[in-house]
């Protein structure tokens, strides 16, 4: 078979990593490039299973690292391929040096991520440090924070990336076995809608023999800014097309995700927690209890972190008195010494008249749930901070102190 | 709805009635896909292979360049000596890359996405990038038997860096990275890894090769071979480097044809149908290694007993290969019929004026 059979709307219980599969063989990718790593490895099981049943025609590739993964990708979007590749933890790292070519070469390369903490020592468990390492690559970059949104956002994130607009390569993350190993019920659409959302892939400037082009070459120091500016400018003016997509998306889809900020319990809030991901979800649970005891706390999550909405980020954060940065990554030594978002929310409040007192939090370190106590203490640390208008610390790491 | 077959290009092979001679064959393709006007060294091996490489495959090809000096040399931002589609990849890419581009070619032509004839996906790899750090890459496009041809364009050594040793730099061979010294009189003190029987033991599916510039119709012939092959095919051609190698740029093709007479670089053919080495390319004459070596001023520092070793390396080349050894070669491995090198390149000299 060749092209995707069509099928009906349906609502299947699966996990993250299923999740990104099926949006994989629903973009009808080309060629996918794999090498097991846990746990984003299951969703390249799924996808070996759907080649081998003949529900997806791909060249499925067993590349011999993330390197060779990552290059593969590049190799097959530069010669006009849709692809889809992944990685986590320490597998993204053995793929660094590519992250700078593929966005460079403007070719918009698909990679799922399933967070799992650095080494040392092996640790199964999730934290964003493994994507957010690469951030300042040049990928479209930001996470899911259940299987239902990382299915969309693999879509969602195709048609940014691949527009002629933007080409750029796209991370589309979701937390190690919080999203990638919990089921919950995931619609999946008709392929009718996919085919109306997503049209196929075409590179301008592809590997082709009848038009031959150079891809890459050698340049002067001098010719290095203009292109850097260009690649710059291509990430800055795809925060149009981002908003022009979700949309897109909402009106063929029926759900509608703000590109940039989900606010939940803000309207009247006080304090509030700014994080991104699967511990969302718990953040809900916690705000909703403290609601009922009269705690004016809400949740700002962060849903694309590239590029940075800088001004929403701003605007939004502008109206609190607290901000609580859950990290869930490693900043060593960096300005807040705890994880890099305290310092790109600060960064964006800096031109605030209003600014909020701003805590970093490193909490869900290494894999470990964020349990409801914890939210507790984070936001009477929030609380405390707000009463006396100066925060006693900048950084808390949650669990280690009284 | 069904799938579109993969129609693959059929390259003729070039007559070649006397691979060791010196001839113009009429029947060389006119297609230039490698033009002048790039930065590489007067007499550059690599760019010399790199142009008959490219005029054996044709105007229907794709080229990879991982990092080396065909890369940094050739490819220069505004202006491009490529007339067929090229694209630079990391060092360390050469096989993954390359699998990418023949994948995309199978599943695009198979989804009708893209019509007409499979390319010739060609990879031009330095040692350094297949010997070193692109070794599994390539490996891992050999074992998954992706429709492509990747060359290991060898000049023995790290060039466009400033001379370094790789894995395939000679014993004795002078770099950057493996000085002479009083130490270590020698320089060099590794023997080159033996990539290309790596490959075709590794990977006894494929089409390996070794060749030299110095012998142009065998080495199209060989490219063709290679492409015509349904699946990966790999290549090793010696390329000497004339910065790194020190000696005069127009004898790079002599050089070609000397490393060869002198054993250094034995040619074969992979056969993987036969599953077999094929040993039957005979260069017009075999010589004793000195012959090679004083030519080139990085073993300009070796000493008899060195030139010893090397010989003995030769011999045991031309013993794997099935060729009986003269007396003359027997009675080289012996540093007491050898003088340093020092004094060879005096008395060449001295020959030069007679």
């Amino acid at each position: 078979m060749a092209m995707l059979a069509d099928v009906k709307k349906r609502t299947v219980r699966i996990n993250g990593c299923v999740a990104s599969a099926q949006a994989a063989k629903y973009a009808d990718v080309d060629v996918i490039a794999a090498y097991p790593i846990r746990p984003y490895t299951a969703t390249m099981m799924a996808l070996a299973q759907m080649v081998a049943n003949g529900e997806l025609d791909a060249e499925y590739i067993v590349a011999d690292s993330e390197h060779s993964q990552l290059s593969i990708a590049h190799g097959a979007a530069s010669s006009g391929a849709r692809v889809f590749t992944g990685s986590s933890g320490v597998g993204v790292q053995f793929a660094y040096e590519l992250y700078s070519p593929i966005s460079g070469s403007r070719m918009p390369v698909q990679m799922m991520i399933a967070d799992r903490t650095l080494d040392p020592p092996g640790d199964f468990g999730s934290e964003h440090t493994d994507a957010l390492s690469t951030r300042d690559m040049g990928w479209i970059m930001g996470w899911s924070c259940d299987a239902q949104e990382a299915f969309d956002n693999h879509l969602i994130a195709y048609r940014i990336g691949e527009d002629p607009r933007v080409l750029l390569p796209q991370m589309v993350c979701q937390d190690g076995f919080f999203v990638s190993h919990i089921t919950g019920d995931v619609e999946l659409p008709d392929t009718g809608q996919v085919k109306e959302f997503l049209p196929p892939y075409k590179h301008p400037y592809p590997l082709d023999p009848r038009h031959p082009v150079s891809h890459g070459p050698q340049i002067m120091p001098e010719q290095g800014p203009p292109l850097q500016l260009e690649r710059a400018r291509a990430m800055e003016e795809s925060m149009a097309v981002i908003e022009e997509v979700h949309d897109e998306f909402a009106k063929i889809f029926g759900r509608r995700y703000d590109p940039w900020v989900e606010e939940f319990m803000t309207d009247d809030a006080d304090v509030v927690f700014f994080m991104q991901g699967a511990h969302a979800v718990t953040a809900r649970f916690a705000i909703q209890h403290m609601r009922d005891r009269g705690l004016k706390v809400g949740l700002v999550r962060l849903r694309t972190i590239r590029p940075y909405p800088t001004d929403r980020v701003k605007d939004v954060l502008s109206k609190f008195k607290a901000v609580g940065v859950i990290e869930t990554n490693m900043g060593i030594g960096g300005v807040s010494s705890g994880g890099v978002l305290y310092a790109e929310v600060v960064a964006a409040l800096y031109e605030s008249q209003k600014r909020p007192l701003v805590l970093s939090f490193m909490a869900g370190m290494g894999g470990e749930a964020i349990v409801l106590k914890e939210f507790y203490w984070m936001t009477e640390k929030m609380l405390d901070a707000q009463k006396r208008g100066k925060i006693e610390k900048r950084t808390h790491w949650v669990g280690f102190e009284e | 709805m069904a799938t579109i077959e993969v129609q693959r290009q059929l390259l003729p092979i070039l007559d070649s009635p006397n691979q060791g001679a010196r001839f113009y064959n009429p029947e060389l393709p006119s297609s230039e896909p490698f033009v002048p006007g790039h930065r590489t060294c007067a007499g550059c091996g690599p760019s010399i292979q790199y142009r008959m490489t490219s005029k054996a495959a044709g105007d229907n090809t794709i080229l990879v360049g991982p990092t080396g000096c065909m890369y940094v040399a050739n490819s220069s931002y505004l202006c491009t000596p490529y007339n067929v589609p090229w694209a630079h990849t990391q060092i360390g890419s050469a096989g993954s890359f390359t699998a990418g581009v023949a994948a995309a070619y199978e599943a695009m032509i198979r989804k009708g996405k893209w019509k007409g004839a499979f390319p010739n996906i060609i990879c031009e790899a330095g040692d350094g990038s297949a010997s070193d750090i692109g070794l599994a890459s390539i490996s891992g496009a050999l074992y998954r038997n992706h429709d492509c041809l990747i060359i290991c364009y060898d000049n023995e050594q790290y060039a466009n860096t400033g001379i370094q040793a790789s894995s395939r730099t000679p014993y004795g061979g002078m770099t950057t990275f493996s000085p002479p010294g009083p130490e270590v009189p020698e320089g060099k003190k590794l023997f080159p890894k033996d990539l290309a029987r790596m490959m075709a033991a590794g990977h006894p599916h494929c089409y390996v090769a070794t060749a030299s510039v110095g012998y142009p119709i065998d080495l199209m012939n060989k490219v063709r071979k290679g492409l015509n092959h349904k699946g990966a095919a790999y290549l090793m051609v010696y390329t000497p480097c004339q910065k790194g190698f020190v000696y005069e740029t127009p004898r790079s093709i002599d050089l070609g044809r000397l490393v060869v007479e002198c054993g250094l670089y034995p040619m074969w053919e992979w056969n993987p149908e036969k599953r077999a080495f094929d040993y039957s390319f005979r260069p017009a004459s075999m010589r004793p290694v000195s012959e090679y070596l004083k030519l080139q001023g990085r073993f300009g520092h070796l000493h008899a007993e060195h030139i010893a070793t090397l010989q003995k390396f030769a011999n045991e080349q031309w013993r794997m290969m099935g060729v009986a050894l003269p007396e003359a070669l027997i009675h080289a491995t012996d540093a007491k019929n050898l003088v340093n090198m020092a004094a060879a390149a005096e008395a060449e000299a001295v020959a030069q004026t007679l």
